[in-house]
């Protein structure tokens, strides 16, 4: 049965059947043990190409499992079962088809071995994708999914184009390693940096992930900037350009993170951080760079869901996810906060989590490499999102000042949920081998030497004794309800302005037209009539004997003149 | 801690009231003063084994130290001045964005401690 089924196929036949299935937690059930069953299956598949298809002329790939794959197929089922844990209370059936299909694309994109597969489950990710944000069922989030629904079908459309224009130089649509000297391979670059979140394509993330439903946003977080990642990784390996854009990604996140009042959009910022790390290992594209890449999008994964976990269970409770209406949560919800504070140490790379143990095979492998600058850029980057991930989120959400709030804990299947995952981040720190294990390429690194240890832990605790400092003589900037302006200003603002006031513009011009020619019309038709009008000279009535004379003269001219 | 508040400590959980004594006012010199300690055993430690790092910069004892309390106070600095050019008010977006509504309460399972 293994060989005859994608996995993706699993979790479509899972969205089907659920519809079948009374409300309730028979299907959660369902929910959880469609990742598991896929999970097994990825886990036991052997690398390989199944599943060949013809399709108009072409063999379609739809399971490539190769270590690269895999390790994303696993991470995104692992994904899959934690959103759908945390979810269980959730009776929306929408919002649990649009998991089951959204994971299930995510999937068949990670194993597609030809570029037409991607396209189709690329599509298929933003169209299941896009009801987690609309099941909030509100006005804004209506129109949040409607420009996240934009941006993400347009990444697709242009796959589609470099993929034929791909084909028409090349003649295959294999989905391989790709050098950026064609137009073709240039739009499957864009495709794939849209969805990543590249700097100035990167602002769909932090709009839409803040409006998405409290689970919504779990689940989002997962999936669509990793399917770009691996992507990338699979076709872009090595191109120099991606450590310059995975370094500005790293960079100018962190600024807007700092001064942004709600914590889910805070966390989309610090997600788009850390794409630039991976994003960075690409760019490096040795063994070791991608080894990093892969470990840190599964590491990511985790402690990024598990900070939205938590934030979310606030939320859940609250109703709000702003830091300006939140603060001293920890007395009524501690196990959340202790969840969220292992969450924060593990995107810092506090060593003994997860974010230690696979973000410094990056970093390492940049300055390996001598890339001096970007390894700078990459430590302060580093430095930043503790400042944001690190303290912002538990401090300004369960410490701080007492917003005088006294929710409930967080529903007991949350907690499991939180619980599950915060033990995954610890483990990994702690015990990185198994994770290494299933890395595309063989690992010879030791996370904990005495100079990486100490130096990441002076790097953090002086970072941290800053933030305290900050803290203490009032620089550090407080939480007010503002939005901060960031690229989407150009297409929620700038062009619907322009377009507002070029639409008068043509509008007024339109008239002074019309006008102009409406004078210029009766002018001609009041001149005509002066001249052929029944009162004017053309059209007077003449007597025939007149006619017959000037014809009898006009006779006798001829006559004469063919005398001479 | 605000004593006016409707709960009083009492009312948490073991574990509610354990991290409730890092929010206490009082307390905030003793943590102030833990971190310096341990920033300073840091630094001191970076003199008892030998660096090997990639580029020479990381020789510097303390290098990581300064480096991250330099650089966080200046990503700080540098935000509250992107603060200043980019802030607007909350409806800027107006009914197209989420930042001005109300999380939809049907969703929510709200209630107190």
């Amino acid at each position: 049965m293994i060989s005859i089924l994608p996995t993706a196929f699993i979790f479509i036949a899972a969205a089907l059947m659920l519809g079948l299935l009374p409300k309730g937690h028979i299907r959660g059930v369902i929910l959880l043990i469609t990742p598991i069953l896929a999970a097994w299956q990825v886990w036991n598949l052997p690398v390989g190409i199944y599943m060949q298809v013809e399709f108009v002329g072409q063999t379609l790939d739809m399971m490539r499992v190769d270590k690269l794959s895999r390790i994303f197929g696993l991470i995104f089922c692992l994904a899959a079962f934690l959103g759908n844990l945390y979810a269980w209370h959730v009776r929306d059936f929408i919002q649990q088809i649009a998991a089951l299909l959204y994971a299930g694309a995510a999937i068949g994109a990670v194993f597609a071995g030809d570029l037409i597969t991607l396209f189709f489950y690329w599509e298929g990710t933003a169209l299941a994708s896009v009801f987690l944000i609309w099941a909030r069922r509100t006005e804004g989030s209506y129109h949040t999914g409607m420009r996240y629904l934009i941006i993400q079908i347009t990444s697709g459309v242009i796959l589609l184009a470099g993929t034929a224009l791909l084909y028409r130089e090349t003649g295959s649509i294999t989905f391989e390693r790709m050098t950026l000297s064609s137009l073709g391979t240039w739009l499957i670059f864009l495709s794939f940096g849209m969805k990543c979140a590249f700097p100035l394509l990167h602002n769909w993330l932090q709009d839409s992930y803040p409006a998405a439903t409290i689970t919504g946003t779990v689940i989002l977080s997962a999936f669509t900037t990793k399917l770009a990642v691996y992507a990338l990784a699979r076709g872009f390996a090595g191109t120099e350009l991606l450590i310059y854009i995975g370094a500005v990604m790293t960079l100018f996140p962190i600024f807007f993170a700092e001064i942004e009042n709600d914590l889910r959009r805070v966390l989309a910022y610090s997600l788009n951080n850390q794409l630039g790390f991976m994003v960075v290992g690409i760019g490096v594209g040795t063994e070791m760079a991608i080894n990093g890449t892969a470990s840190h999008a599964f590491a990511h994964i985790l402690y990024k869901a598990l900070l939205f976990m938590s934030v979310g269970a606030v939320m859940l409770r609250t109703g709000t996810s702003k830091a300006s209406e939140l603060g001293g949560l920890c007395r009524t919800m501690p196990r959340t906060a202790i969840f969220c504070l292992v969450g924060a140490a593990s995107i810092s790379a506090f060593p003994l989590f997860s974010g230690f143990v696979t973000k410094s095979l990056i970093m390492d492998e940049t300055a390996n490499q001598h890339y001096p600058i970007i390894w700078a850029i990459l430590v302060f980057a580093s430095a930043g999102v503790l400042s944001h991930s690190g303290i912002k989120i538990p401090y300004f959400t369960f410490f701080g000042h007492d917003s005088g709030l006294r929710p409930k804990e967080a529903p007991i299947h949350m907690q499991i949920a939180m619980g599950f995952t915060a033990f995954l981040c610890i483990f990994i720190g702690i015990y990185p081998d198994p994770l290494y294990a299933l890395l595309p390429y063989d690992v010879a690194y030791k996370p904990y030497t005495m100079s990486h240890v100490i130096g990441q832990l002076q790097l953090l605790c002086f970072a941290l004794l800053a933030f305290v400092v900050l803290m203490r003589t009032g620089i550090h900037p407080p939480e007010i309800r503002a939005v901060n302006l960031d690229v989407d200003w150009i297409y929620r603002r700038l062009i619907p302005t322009l377009y507002i006031i070029i639409h008068a513009k043509v509008v007024n011009a339109f008239l002074l037209f019309e006008v102009v020619a409406n004078t210029l019309v009766q002018v001609v038709i009041k001149s005509l009539y002066r001249l052929h009008g029944p009162e004017t000279g053309v059209s007077r009535m003449r007597g025939v004997g007149a006619m017959v004379m000037w014809v009898a003269i006009l006779l006798g001219i001829a006559l004469t003149a063919s005398y001479f | 801690m605000d004593l006016n508040k409707p709960n009083g400590t009492d009312e948490f959980s073991t574990l509610g009231k354990t991290l409730c004594w890092f929010t206490k006012t009082e307390n905030a010199n003793k943590i102030f003063l833990v971190l310096a300690v341990f920033c300073l055993a840091l630094f001191l430690a970076d003199f008892t084994y030998h660096k090997h790092g990639h580029f020479h910069i990381e020789e510097i004892p303390g290098f990581y130290g300064i480096y991250g309390f330099f650089m966080f106070t200046a990503l700080i600095l540098v935000a509250k001045v992107l603060r200043l050019l980019i802030k607007r008010p909350e409806n800027y977006y107006g009914s197209k964005a989420i930042d001005n509504e109300e999380y939809p309460t049907d969703q929510l399972e709200q209630g107190s401690k």
